[in-house]
C-alpha cells in the first residue's frame, strides 16, 4: 500500500507538466493578445509593444513555456499579467474562500440527502419514494444561477433576511452554499438510497429485526451504519470537486472565490495566472482523489486485491 | 458537476451474456412499476415529438428569431401563450424550438463523450499498466480543469457554434465514462467467463467488445441519461457565463440568460426556459434512476 | 421514524431562520458613528497644512459602500490601464490639473500655468502640499513623474520633450509643438504626482503614496477594497466620509437588489431592465445625465465587401437607431449623426448623415454593385448590450437582403481580430469626454492601433493635425467640424447612439460629482444622516 501510495503521488508529476504545457500553450493559442487586453483603448503602437516587451510575450512559445517552467521548478508561479501579484500568494488568498463555500455546499447537501436518502430507501417504490427522489432532483435539474437568483430574490428582496452579496459573516454564506449545496444534494441522496437498499436486504438487518430490535435502532444502528462508505466516498468526491469553485455561484453571489478568479483571469488572458491556478487545483485534487482511492482500495478488498496483483 | 459516483463499480456484477436478452426484458418489466421514470419516458418522448414538430409548425426566420419591438414583454396572453420576449419574440415558439437546440446539444455531446469515455476507460481498464497510467493521468487532468476553461479554450480558438460547444461539453462527459469503464472492465475482466473467452482463442478485441463491454452497459446507459440532464445545464451555464450558443438562436440557457435582467417585472421570461430546463432534466434523471433500480441485479428476487 | 425527521428537519430550519435573523441585523444598516467622524475631525483640523474651520462636518454614515461592475486590479498608476482603478485612484492621488465634471480644467496641484511661448509651460505649484507620508510634494516630484511616465510610454504625454525643474515649487514642460490638447491630457489620472522619495526609499509599492485626501486602508482581491481618511491631507477641502469602500458585484441583478436591500449606498450601472423597481424604491434615487460613451456599428474598410462606400451607406440608412435606443436602452440614450462623442467641444450634428430609410437603403445597395451572397459576419463582444444591438441590426439588415451571422466573442479576441484587420463588420464603443483628438487620431488616423476601421484617407489626417494644432479658435472649430462632415461621409461607421449615465443611489447620498463618462469623483460623497 505504502508503495501504491508514494507511486500515484509521483505520478502527479507528469500530470503537472501535461497540464502546464496543454493549459499554457492553450493560453497562447486562443485568440486575444494578452498585451492589447492589457493596454488602454487609445493605446499607441510603443505602449502595446512595451506591454509586449515587458511581458516577455516577443519571445517564442517554448522559450516563454521553459521559463515559465525553470520558474515552477524554484516554486516560482510567476506573476500576474494584470496585476502583477504573486500567483500562488493570489491563489492562496482565494483558497479559504472557495473551501469555505464548498465546505458548507456539501454540508447542505449532506443535510439534505442523508435524511432523504434514508426516508426514500425504506419507503422504496412507494409514492413516498417518488416525490422524496423529485425533491431530491430538484437542485441538479435547475441551472445554478437560476437556482441563485431566484434564492436571492426571495430572501433578499422580498424578505430581507440574507444578504445578497459578497462574503460578509455567516448570513452571506447561506445563500451560495444553498445554491451549491442543493445541486450536490441529488447525488448523495442517491447514493445513500441505494446503499440503504443494499443494506436493508443484509441478513444481519433480519437478524436484528428478528431479535425484536426497534425499527428506527435498526435502521440507524445497524443499516446507516453499514452504508456509509459509498456515501462518505461520494462526499468525498463532492468536496474535490468544489476546489475548483463553482464560477456560477461565484459570479451571482458576488463570491471571491477560486473559479470566478480562472474565469476572469481568461477573459483577460493572464497566462500565468491562469496556468498556476490550474496546477494548483490540480494538485489539489489529485490529492484528495488519491485520498478517496486509498480509502476506497481500504474498504473494498477486490479492488486492493488488484492493486497488489499489478505491484507483483 | 458531472460527478461520477464511484458507488456504481460496486453494482456493475457480472452477468452472464446468455441471459442477457432475458434481463433487459426483465428489466423492462421492472421500469415500468417506475412511475416516476415512466411519467419521465413520457415527457422526454414528448419533448423528442415536439422538437421535430417545431420545425414545421414555425418559421424559423420569422417566428422564431424574427424581432419585433412594437409587442415587446408582453405579459402571457392568448396571442403569446408564454408572452414576448425584450425584442418582442413570442416566447412560446422559441421555447418548443429551443428544445432541438436543448436535445442536440445535450444527446449529441453525451454521444461523442460516452463513445470516446467508454473507448479510452475500456482500454486502461483491460490493459492496465503504462495505458492504464497514460489515459488516467490525462483523465486526471481533464478532470482539474473547469469545463469552462476547456469551453472558453475551444471557443476562442475555433469560434461559437453550436458544433463547438457540443465539442467543449463531450470532453466533461467523457471523463466520466472513462472513469466509469475503466473501473467495469476492471471488475469483469477477473470473472470466469472472460477467462473463458481467453481460453477459446478468441482475439483480444472480440473479447472487449462481445464479452466485457455488454456486461458493463448498465452503469453506463445510467450515466448517459444522466449526463444529457448535465450537459443541458452546463449548456446553460456557458450562456450565463456569455460564451454560450450566439444569439438570436433559442437556446434555452441563453434565453434564460438574456431574460435574467427582466426577472423582476416580467418573470416569466426567466421562468419558461428555466422550468423547461427543469423538467427536461428532471425527467432525465428521474427516467436515469429508474433506470439504474431497474438493471440493477441486486433488486432482483 | 417520522418524528426523528421532523425533529431533523426543524432543527435544520431552526438553524437557518437564526443565522438569518443574525445575517439581517448585522448585514443590514450599518450603525452610525458620530465618535468616528469626531475624531477624523479632530484630525482634519491637527495638520497645519491649511488652517479651515473644520466643525462643518456633516452628519453621516461612517463608510460609504459603493457597488461596482468590476474589481480593481492594479493600482499602479503608470502600469495600469483601466477606467476601475483611475477612479479609485482619484482618491488617493491628484494631477496637476483637474478635469470637471462640467468638462472645464482647474489648476489643482498648481496654481496656475503660463505659456512662455508654444513650446514652453510654466507651472507654480501650490506651498505646502504633502503626501500622504508627510513629505512634502515637490516640482522635483513631477519631473520625476513625468519622466517615468514618457520610460512607460504612457500616450498622454506625447509630444513632451522635457520636464524641468526650475525652483522646487515651478516646473516647466518643454513640448514638441503647440498642441490644443496637451493641457486637459495632464488631467488623466496616471499622471498623478508620485512620491520620488517613496521610490527611492526602495519600499514595496511606493506608487500607493500620493496626495489625495484618502489613502488605501486594505484590498482584499474581488471582495472589496477600502480607503481611509490621508490624517496628512494638504487640500482645505477634505472628505467626508471616514471610509469609502468599493465592492465589486458583476451581476446586475444582484447589485441593483443589494442597493435596495442596504448593503450598499451606490449602485454603479444599474440594468436598464431594473430601473422601473429602483425608482420605484422610495430608499433609492435613480440619477441620470447624458453620458458620453458612444456605441456604434464600425466597419473594416480595407476587408471586402465593407471597401465599398456604397455599400457602407446602404447599411447606415438600413438602421433604425432610435428604435434600438428604445428597445435596447428603454429610451435612456440619444442617437446621433456624427462621429464625435456629444458634449466633445466642436460636437458637430447637423450634416445630413443617413436618416432610417430602406428604400434608400435598397437604392445604393442595387448602386454599390454588391450582390448579396453567403453570411456576413458580425464580431461583437459578450459584454453589455452588444448582443441584443446585434440581433437587432440583424434583423434590420435582412429587409435590405444582406445576411448576417453573429460572432461572440471575449473583450480579449474583439480588440485583437479588430487590430489585426481581419473582422468585418464590428460592434465597439469609444468613451472620451475631454479630447476630440482622441476620438479623431485613435480611431481615424493612418495607421493608429484603435483605426479598427483601418481607414486611411490623407485628408482626414490632414485636418486631424490641423484641429490639434489650429491656434485661431474660430479656425479650428472650422476644421473640426469639417472633418466630422468628412468622416460621416465616408461612412466608416455607423454612429448609433450615446448611452446615458445612469447610477442609483442611496437617497441620503451627497457629495458627489458624476461624469458621463463614468469617470466620478468620490472624494466629498457622503451618507447624510
Amino acid at each position: 500500500m505504502g508503495r501504491y501510495l508514494l507511486k500515484r503521488l509521483l505520478l502527479m508529476i507528469p500530470v503537472v507538466l501535461i497540464t502546464s504545457l496543454v493549459i499554457f500553450g492553450a493560453m497562447n493559442l486562443t485568440g486575444g493578445d494578452p498585451a492589447l487586453a492589457l493596454a488602454p483603448d487609445n493605446a499607441t503602437e510603443a505602449q502595446v509593444e512595451m506591454i509586449r516587451e515587458e511581458l516577455g510575450l516577443n519571445d517564442p512559445f517554448i522559450v516563454r513555456y521553459l521559463k515559465y517552467m525553470g520558474g515552477m521548478l524554484k516554486g516560482d508561479l510567476g506573476t500576474s499579467y494584470v496585476t502583477n501579484k504573486d500567483v500562488f500568494k493570489t491563489y492562496m488568498q482565494r483558497l479559504p474562500n472557495t473551501l469555505e463555500l464548498g465546505c458548507a455546499s456539501v454540508f447542505v447537501a449532506v443535510l439534505i440527502a442523508i435524511p432523504l436518502g434514508i426516508y426514500t430507501a425504506i419507503n422504496q417504490n412507494t409514492w413516498k419514494d417518488n416525490v422524496g427522489m423529485v425533491f431530491a432532483l430538484f437542485g441538479v435539474s435547475m441551472p445554478n444561477f437560476w437556482l441563485g437568483l431566484m434564492l436571492v430574490l426571495l430572501f433578499s428582496l422580498k424578505l430581507h433576511w440574507l444578504p445578497s452579496s459578497g462574503r460578509n459573516g455567516l448570513a452571506s454564506l447561506i445563500l451560495p452554499a444553498l445554491t451549491v449545496g442543493m445541486g450536490l444534494a441529488a447525488l448523495i441522496t442517491r447514493t445513500t438510497r441505494s446503499s440503504m437498499l443494499d443494506v436493508l436486504r443484509q441478513d444481519y438487518m433480519r437478524t436484528a429485526r428478528a431479535k425484536g430490535a426497534d425499527e428506527r435502532r435498526v435502521i440507524f444502528r445497524h443499516g446507516l451504519k453499514n452504508a456509509l462508505i459509498p456515501i462518505i466516498t461520494v462526499i468525498g468526491m463532492q468536496l474535490s470537486n468544489v476546489l475548483t469553485g463553482s464560477v456560477l455561484a461565484e459570479t451571482v453571489f458576488a463570491w471571491p472565490g477560486v473559479g470566478r478568479l480562472i474565469f476572469d483571469s481568461i477573459s483577460k488572458r493572464d497566462t500565468p495566472m491562469v496556468t498556476g491556478c490550474i496546477i494548483l487545483s490540480c494538485v489539489l485534487m489529485s490529492l484528495v482523489n488519491v485520498l478517496v482511492d486509498v480509502l476506497y482500495a481500504f474498504f473494498d478488498p477486490r479492488i486492493k486485491a488488484q492493486y497488489v496483483r499489478r505491484e507483483r | 458537476m458531472s460527478t461520477v459516483t464511484k458507488s456504481t463499480v460496486t453494482t456493475a456484477k457480472p452477468v452472464a451474456k446468455m441471459k442477457s436478452r432475458s434481463q433487459g426484458q426483465e428489466a423492462w418489466r421492472r421500469l415500468k412499476k417506475n412511475k416516476g421514470a415512466m411519467l419521465g419516458l413520457a415527457f422526454l418522448i414528448l419533448l423528442v415529438i415536439v422538437a421535430i414538430a417545431s420545425g414545421y409548425i414555425f418559421d424559423y426566420e420569422t417566428d422564431v428569431i424574427g424581432i419585433n419591438p412594437a409587442e415587446k414583454l408582453q405579459k402571457p396572453s392568448a396571442q403569446h401563450w408564454f408572452g414576448t420576449d425584450n425584442l418582442g419574440r413570442d416566447i412560446f415558439a422559441r421555447v418548443l424550438y429551443g428544445s432541438r437546440y436543448s436535445l442536440i446539444i445535450g444527446v449529441g455531446s453525451v454521444f461523442i463523450g460516452l463513445v470516446i469515455g467508454v473507448l479510452c476507460g475500456a482500454l486502461a481498464g483491460y490493459y492496465g499498466g503504462m495505458v492504464d497510467q497514460v489515459v488516467m493521468r490525462i483523465n486526471d487532468m481533464l478532470y482539474a480543469v473547469p469545463n469552462i476553461m476547456i469551453a472558453v479554450v475551444i471557443v476562442s480558438l475555433f469560434g461559437t457554434s453550436t458544433f463547438n460547444l457540443l465539442l467543449s461539453l463531450c470532453v466533461t462527459v467523457a471523463t466520466a465514462f472513462t472513469r466509469i469503464a475503466r473501473a467495469s472492465v476492471m471488475t469483469i475482466r477477473q470473472q470466469e467467463f472472460v477467462e473463458a473467452a481467453y481460453a477459446m482463442g478468441l482475439p483480444t478485441w472480440k473479447v472487449i467488445f462481445k464479452h466485457i463491454l455488454p456486461n458493463c452497459l448498465s452503469p453506463i446507459i445510467v450515466q448517459a441519461t444522466l449526463s444529457i440532464g448535465t450537459t443541458i445545464i452546463n449548456a446553460s451555464s456557458l450562456s450565463f457565463l456569455g460564451i454560450g450558443i450566439p444569439s438570436p438562436a433559442p437556446e434555452w440557457g441563453a434565453m434564460l440568460s438574456e431574460g435574467r435582467n427582466f426577472i423582476r417585472n416580467s418573470g416569466y421570461i426567466c421562468v419558461i426556459p428555466g422550468l423547461a430546463i427543469m423538467f427536461t432534466v428532471l425527467a432525465l434523471n428521474l427516467l436515469g434512476d429508474g433506470v439504474r433500480d431497474a438493471l440493477d441485479p441486486k433488486l432482483k428476487k | 421514524m417520522k418524528k426523528k425527521l421532523a425533529l431533523l428537519l426543524s432543527v435544520v430550519m431552526l438553524l437557518s431562520m437564526l443565522t438569518a435573523c443574525g445575517g439581517s441585523s448585522s448585514g443590514g444598516k450599518t450603525a452610525t458613528s458620530e465618535a468616528g467622524s469626531q475624531s477624523s475631525a479632530a484630525a482634519g483640523s491637527a495638520t497645519e497644512a491649511q488652517p479651515t474651520d473644520d466643525s462643518g462636518i456633516p452628519p453621516h454614515k461612517e463608510e460609504l459602500i459603493i457597488g461596482t461592475t468590476a474589481d480593481i486590479n492594479n493600482l499602479n498608476l503608470q502600469k495600469q490601464q483601466d477606467a476601475v482603478n483611475n477612479i479609485v485612484l482619484k482618491l488617493t492621488h491628484e494631477t496637476l490639473i483637474f478635469f470637471t465634471n462640467e468638462g472645464t480644467i482647474e489648476p489643482r496641484l498648481c496654481t496656475g500655468w503660463e505659456y512662455l511661448d508654444d513650446t514652453h509651460i510654466r507651472f507654480k505649484l501650490h506651498d505646502g502640499i504633502t503626501f500622504s507620508d508627510g513629505s512634502p510634494l515637490t516640482a522635483e516630484d513631477v519631473k520625476f513623474t513625468y519622466d517615468m511616465g514618457l520610460e512607460n510610454g504612457l500616450s498622454m504625454l506625447n509630444g513632451l520633450v522635457e520636464t524641468k525643474v526650475i525652483d522646487p515649487l515651478t516646473v516647466e514642460l518643454v513640448i514638441e509643438s503647440y498642441s490644443n490638447e496637451f493641457l486637459i491630457s495632464l488631467s488623466s489620472v496616471p499622471l498623478s504626482i508620485q512620491s520620488k522619495k517613496a521610490y527611492e526609499s526602495g519600499m514595496d509599492e511606493p506608487y500607493l503614496i500620493g496626495s489625495g485626501p484618502y489613502k488605501l486602508d486594505k484590498w482584499e482581491p474581488d471582495e472589496y477594497v477600502t480607503f481611509v481618511k490621508n490624517e496628512n491631507y494638504w487640500g482645505d477641502k477634505k472628505g467626508v466620509s471616514d471610509r469609502i469602500t468599493f465592492r465589486p458585484i458583476k451581476e446586475a441583478s444582484t447589485r441593483a437588489i443589494a442597493l435596495q436591500n442596504g448593503e450598499i449606498d451606490v449602485c454603479i450601472d444599474p440594468s436598464i431592465d431594473n430601473l422601473p423597481d429602483l425608482e420605484a424604491d422610495e430608499n433609492v434615487t435613480v440619477f441620470q445625465r447624458p453620458g458620453t460613451r458612444l456605441f456604434y456599428l464600425g466597419f473594416n474598410v480595407q476587408q471586402a465587401p465593407w471597401d465599398n462606400l456604397k455599400l457602407r451607406q446602404a447599411v447606415a440608412h438600413a438602421i433604425d437607431r432610435q428604435a434600438i435606443v428604445d428597445t435596447v436602452l428603454a429610451g435612456k440614450g440619444k442617437t446621433q449623426t456624427t462621429i464625435l462623442n456629444r458634449g466633445l467641444w466642436s460636437f458637430y450634428d447637423e450634416m445630413e448623415g443617413y436618416p432610417y430609410d430602406v428604400e434608400k437603403a435598397k437604392a445604393l445597395l442595387a448602386e454599390s454593385g454588391y450582390t448579396p451572397s453567403g453570411k456576413l459576419p458580425i464580431l461583437i463582444s459578450n459584454e453589455s448590450d452588444y448582443s441584443q444591438v446585434a440581433q437587432m441590426i440583424q434583423a434590420m439588415l435582412k429587409e435590405i437582403g444582406l445576411d448576417i451571422e453573429i460572432q461572440v466573442v471575449e473583450p480579449a479576441t474583439l480588440k485583437t481580430e479588430c487590430n489585426k484587420g481581419t473582422q468585418g463588420l464590428f460592434l465597439w464603443r469609444w468613451n472620451e469626454d475631454s479630447k476630440v483628438d482622441f476620438v479623431y487620431r485613435d480611431l481615424y488616423y493612418t495607421g493608429s492601433p484603435s483605426n479598427y476601421h483601418h481607414f486611411s484617407d490623407p485628408r482626414a489626417d490632414e485636418l486631424t493635425d490641423l484641429v490639434l494644432t489650429e491656434k485661431d479658435p474660430e479656425k479650428r472649430l472650422q476644421y473640426s467640424q469639417e472633418l466630422q462632415t468628412y468622416l460621416v461621409e465616408q461612412c466608416p461607421q455607423v454612429p448609433l447612439y450615446i448611452k446615458d449615465l445612469v447610477i442609483a443611489y442611496n437617497k441620503n447620498l451627497q457629495g458627489t460629482y458624476l461624469y458621463g463618462g463614468g469617470n466620478h469623483d468620490w472624494r466629498f460623497a457622503y451618507v447624510a444622516q
